[in-house]
C-alpha cells in the first residue's frame, strides 16, 4: 500500500516531469484536456494519452501579459505554464469553452503563442430541456471524434470506443471502492492522499492507474485503522477544476475533523457515473455528461438544489458539517454560493466557506475560520 | 498653452431619457394591470415582445440603474444579503433589486424597482446568465425558459451553432411563451418589430457615418445613451423619429462645422472595447476630453444590427437566428479570434489612433484574451492599445490612478508614433 502511495505522490508532486516522461516511455502523443468535462475516452480510443490539465505550483509570471489577475487560479496558472513553454510535451489541447467565461480566454492565447499540433474547442451545452440539447451534444462529440481521426489519420471504431469506456469505467469502479473503504474506515488515508489518488488518475494512463488501484485496494482491505469514532466528520464541497492546497486538507485533519467522503472535482465528482457500455458509445458519453448529479454549477441545472445534494451526502456519511471550498474568481461557484449557504442555514447545517487562491495565501486566516468551525461542531 | 478641449453636447440625445423612463414605467404598469411580464437576458427579449408582453433586459436594466445612480445602493443590498462582491455586478444588481422587492426595503431611486416576472427568458450568452436565472427559480419559483447562446469560436462551427439555437427557440422558448400567455406565438408581430427595427437601424447607420469623418460630429458616449431603440426598445414606434432627429442634428452640425470636440476637433480617435461604463460616463469623459481624445466606436455598441439590410421581415424567426448566428451575426465578435477581424475592420473604417480595452473585473464576456487581441492588432495595424481595469457599474472596482496612468501611456505612445 505504501509503495503505491509513494508512486502516486511521485506522479503528482511533479506532473510535468511525469507526463513528459510518459510520452518518452510510450511514444504516444499527449492531449491536455482542460477540466472538467472533456470526454477523455474519445482521446483514449484514438490511441492518444489524455491528461487532465492541472494548476501549477508556481506563481504566475509571464502569464500576467495574457490573462487578468481576476481570473481563477487554474486559468492563470495554465496560461502561465503554456507561455513559459512548460507544456511543450502536450501535442494537443482541448477546451470546453461553455463551462465558464474564463475558459474562453484560451483559444486565442494558445493559438498565438504556443499552438500545439492539435487543438479542439468543445461547446458542451448546459443540461437544458428539449431534444435539441442532446442532439447538439452528440454532434459536438462526433465532431470531437472526427477531429481526432483527422489528427491521427486513423478511424475510431465503436469497438475502440467501447474498449476505452470499459477501461474508464473500471477506473471509476476502483476509485469508488477506495472511497467505499474510506467511508467504512475514515482516516485510513489522509485527505491529501485521496486527492493525490484521484489526481493521479487524471495524469496516468488509466490502464496503469487501474493496476495501481487494485494493489492499493488490496492493501487497504487488509489495513486496520484505529477507530476515529470520536472525531467529527465533515464533507468538503466544491473546488471546481483544481487541486486544493494540501495544507488545507491537513489542517482540517489536524484540527481533529475527519473526512469520510467529498464532493470535490479532484475527488468524487471526477469518477462519478459510468458510461453505458451497451449501445452507441457516443450516446453513452453524452448521457454520462447529461447526468445532473453530482450537481455542477457549470451545467445549468435548476431543478435540483446543490445544497440538498450536499446535505444528503453529509447525512449518508453521518457527518456533522460541510466545508465549502470556493476557488477565488470562479463565477459558477461564486454565483451559486449564496443559495447554497441559505440552504445550509434553513436546514441548520453547520457550514463554513474557505476561499482558495492560486498564489500562496495566508493560511492563518483559513486556520482561524476552520478553528471556529470545528468549535461550532463540538466534540473536537 | 495647450488647446482647451471641450465636448459640444448633442440636443437630440436628451429625448432618450424620457423614452427609457417610459419603457420601465410601462413594465410596472403592465404588471399592475394584471398582464404577464417577462425578464430576459441576452437579446432574447424580442420573443416576449412578439407576444405583446412587456419585458426587461438584463444589461439594459443595469445601464438604466447605472445612469440614474441606483446601482451602488442595490449592489450593497445584494452583498448584505449574502452575494459575494466578486460576482458580476449585473447579477448582484438584480439580486439586490429582488431583495428590495421581497423585503419591501425602500430605496432612494424607487424607479429602479421592477415587478417580478412571470417568465424568465434566460438567454445564456455568458454562463453567469444561467446562474442568475437558476437562482430566481430556486428563490422564487419563477418559471425559466433557458436558451443556450454560445459564442462562435471557430468559423466552421457557425452553421451547427445556428441550427442549435434556432431549434431551442422553436422547441423551448416559443412553447413556453405560448403556455404562459395562453395564445399562439405571434409571428406577424415579430415581423412588425423587425420592420421598425430595420428602419431605425438604417437611419442609425447613417448617423454612424458621422463617426467616420475627421473631425467626428458625435461621440461614442452620445451613441451609447442612444442605443436602446436598437436594443431592448426595438420595435418601439418612437425609435424611428428619434434617430431621424439625431441624424438631422448631425447633418446640421456638419453643415455648420461644429465638431464633437471643441474648438477644432479631436486629437486622438479612440476605439473602446467592452461594455459601456454606464455609471461612469461622466468620469471617463473627464479623462478623455482634456486630452482631446474621443471614443468613437466599439465592439459592443456595434453588435446590434450593423447590417439592417440583412433583416428579413418575411422570415422573422430565421432573421432572429441570423442576427445572432448568421455570417455577420453578433455572437461571432465576442470570441477572441473573430474580434481581431472585427476590430481590425473598425480601425480602418473609423481611422482609429488607439485602442482602449475596458476590462470589466466582474464580467469577463468582452475581456477574453484582450491583451492578446491588443497585441495582434498592434502587430497588424500599428495601432497601440491599453487595457484598463474597471467595472460597468461597481464603483468599488474603479481605480482612477491605474486608469489615468494607462491612458496617459496610450496618448504618449500615439504621439511617439506620430513623430516617427
Ligand atoms: S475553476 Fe471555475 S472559473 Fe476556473 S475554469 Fe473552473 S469553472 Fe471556470
Ligand atoms: S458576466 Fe457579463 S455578460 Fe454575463 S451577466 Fe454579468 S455582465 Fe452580463
Amino acid at each position: 500500500m505504501q509503495k503505491v502511495l509513494s508512486k502516486i505522490a511521485e506522479v503528482t508532486s511533479d506532473p510535468y516531469a511525469y507526463v513528459a516522461g510518459l510520452k518518452d516511455r510510450t511514444g504516444k502523443r499527449i492531449i491536455g484536456c482542460f477540466p472538467m468535462y472533456v470526454p477523455e475516452e474519445i482521446v483514449h480510443a484514438a490511441d492518444l494519452i489524455p491528461v487532465v490539465i492541472w494548476r501549477g505550483n508556481e506563481s504566475v509570471t509571464w502569464g500576467h501579459a495574457h490573462v487578468p489577475a481576476y481570473d481563477c487560479g487554474i486559468v492563470r496558472s495554465f496560461v502561465d505554464d503554456a507561455v513559459r513553454g512548460k507544456l511543450g510535451f502536450m501535442d494537443g489541447m482541448v477546451f470546453h469553452v461553455r463551462q465558464c467565461l474564463q475558459v474562453g480566454e484560451f483559444p486565442l492565447i494558445i493559438e498565438r503563442n504556443v499552438k500545439p499540433a492539435y487543438m479542439k474547442i468543445l461547446y458542451l451545452p448546459p443540461i437544458y430541456p428539449g431534444d435539441g440539447v442532446r442532439s447538439f451534444l452528440l454532434d459536438d462529440l462526433q465532431s470531437f471524434k472526427t477531429s481526432l481521426e483527422d489528427f491521427t489519420g486513423k478511424k475510431i471504431s465503436d469497438d475502440d470506443l467501447k474498449r476505452s469506456i470499459d477501461i474508464y469505467n473500471e477506473n471509476r469502479s476502483l476509485l469508488e471502492r477506495v472511497y467505499e473503504i474510506r467511508r467504512e474506515r475514515p482516516g485510513i488515508l489522509k485527505a491529501r492522499e485521496v486527492m493525490q489518488i484521484v489526481w493521479s488518475s487524471m495524469l496516468m494512463p488509466k490502464e496503469d492507474h487501474n493496476e495501481l488501484l487494485e494493489e492499493l485496494i488490496k492493501g487497504m482491505e487488509k489495513k486496520t485503522v484505529e477507530s476515529k469514532g470520536d472525531r467529527v466528520k465533515v464533507i468538503p464541497v466544491g473546488c471546481l477544476c483544481q487541486t486544493l492546497q494540501f495544507d488545507i486538507l491537513d489542517m482540517i485533519e489536524d484540527m481533529g475533523m475527519v473526512i469520510p467522503d467529498d464532493d470535490l472535482y479532484i475527488g468524487s465528482r471526477y469518477f462519478a457515473n459510468k458510461a453505458n457500455i451497451n449501445g452507441n458509445p457516443i450516446e453513452a458519453l453524452a448521457d454520462r455528461y447529461l447526468t445532473k448529479i453530482p450537481l455542477c454549477p457549470t451545467k445549468g441545472v435548476w431543478d435540483i438544489h446543490w445544497g440538498d445534494e450536499a446535505i444528503k451526502q453529509m447525512k449518508a456519511n453521518n457527518a456533522k458539517g460541510i466545508i465549502s471550498i470556493r476557488v477565488k474568481y470562479c463565477p459558477p461557484h461564486t454565483c451559486y454560493y449564496p443559495d447554497f449557504k441559505s440552504k445550509m442555514m434553513e436546514e441548520s447545517v453547520p457550514e463554513v466557506m474557505i476561499e482558495m487562491e492560486h498564489e500562496i495565501m495566508s493560511l492563518e486566516g483559513v486556520k482561524t475560520r476552520l478553528q471556529s468551525f470545528a468549535e461550532t461542531l463540538g466534540g473536537v | 498653452m495647450g488647446v482647451e478641449y471641450k465636448i459640444n453636447r448633442l440636443a437630440a440625445t436628451n429625448d432618450m431619457r424620457p423614452m427609457v423612463d417610459r419603457h420601465w414605467a410601462e413594465l410596472r404598469a403592465a404588471k399592475e394591470r394584471g398582464e404577464k411580464v417577462a425578464w430576459a437576458s441576452g437579446p432574447s427579449f424580442v420573443f416576449p415582445y412578439a407576444m405583446g408582453m412587456k419585458c426587461h433586459f438584463m444589461a439594459g436594466y443595469a445601464a438604466y440603474c447605472g445612469g440614474i445612480g441606483a446601482a451602488d445602493e442595490l449592489m450593497k443590498l445584494a452583498e448584505a444579503s449574502g452575494e459575494l462582491p466578486e460576482t458580476c455586478s449585473y447579477h448582484r444588481l438584480h439580486m439586490g433589486m429582488v431583495e428590495a422587492v421581497k423585503k419591501e426595503i425602500p430605496i432612494k431611486k424607487p424607479e429602479a424597482i421592477l415587478p417580478l416576472p412571470d417568465l424568465l427568458v434566460a438567454g445564456r450568452y455568458c454562463t453567469e446568465q444561467s446562474h442568475y436565472s437558476e437562482s430566481f427559480y430556486r428563490r422564487m419559483g419563477i418559471r425559466v425558459s433557458p436558451l443556450e447562446l454560445p459564442f462562435i469560436f471557430e468559423k466552421e462551427d457557425r452553421p451547427r451553432l445556428r441550427e442549435f439555437v434556432y431549434r431551442q427557440i422553436k422547441e423551448n422558448v416559443i412553447p413556453n411563451l405560448e403556455e404562459v400567455c395562453g395564445k399562439p406565438f405571434d409571428y406577424d408581430r415579430l415581423s412588425e418589430i423587425i420592420s421598425v427595427l430595420k428602419k431605425a437601424a438604417t437611419i442609425r447607420n447613417e448617423c454612424w457615418e458621422f463617426f467616420k469623418t475627421k473631425p467626428v460630429y458625435w461621440t461614442l458616449w452620445d451613441y451609447a445613451v442612444s442605443m436602446a431603440p436598437v436594443i431592448y426598445m426595438m420595435g418601439d414606434p418612437e425609435s424611428v423619429p428619434f434617430y431621424e432627429k439625431l441624424l438631422k442634428e448631425l447633418r446640421e452640425r456638419k453643415e455648420k462645422g461644429i465638431p464633437a470636440m471643441a474648438p477644432d476637433g479631436e486629437k486622438y480617435r479612440i476605439y473602446w472595447d467592452g461594455w459601456i461604463p454606464w455609471a461612469f460616463l461622466g468620469k471617463f469623459m473627464r479623462k478623455f476630453t482634456p486630452n482631446g481624445a474621443v471614443c468613437l466606436c466599439g465592439r459592443y455598441p456595434w453588435e446590434m444590427f450593423p447590417h439592417p439590410e440583412l433583416l428579413d421581415t418575411e422570415h422573422p424567426l430565421e432573421t432572429v437566428a441570423d442576427w445572432m448566428y448568421g455570417e455577420k451575426g453578433l455572437a461571432k465578435n465576442m470570441a477572441p479570434k473573430e474580434s481581431v477581424e472585427f476590430i481590425g475592420g473598425l480601425i480602418e473604417e473609423y481611422s482609429i489612433d488607439g485602442l482602449v480595452m475596458f476590462s470589466s473585473k466582474s464580467c469577463r464576456m468582452w475581456n477574453l484574451s484582450q491583451m492578446d487581441v491588443v497585441d495582434a492588432l498592434d502587430k497588424r495595424y500599428g495601432i497601440p492599445g491599453v487595457v484598463i481595469e474597471a467595472d460597468m457599474i461597481d464603483p468599488a472596482m474603479i481605480s482612477d490612478s491605474q486608469i489615468d496612468i494607462r491612458l496617459q501611456a496610450l496618448f504618449e505612445t500615439i504621439d511617439g508614433r506620430r513623430r516617427r
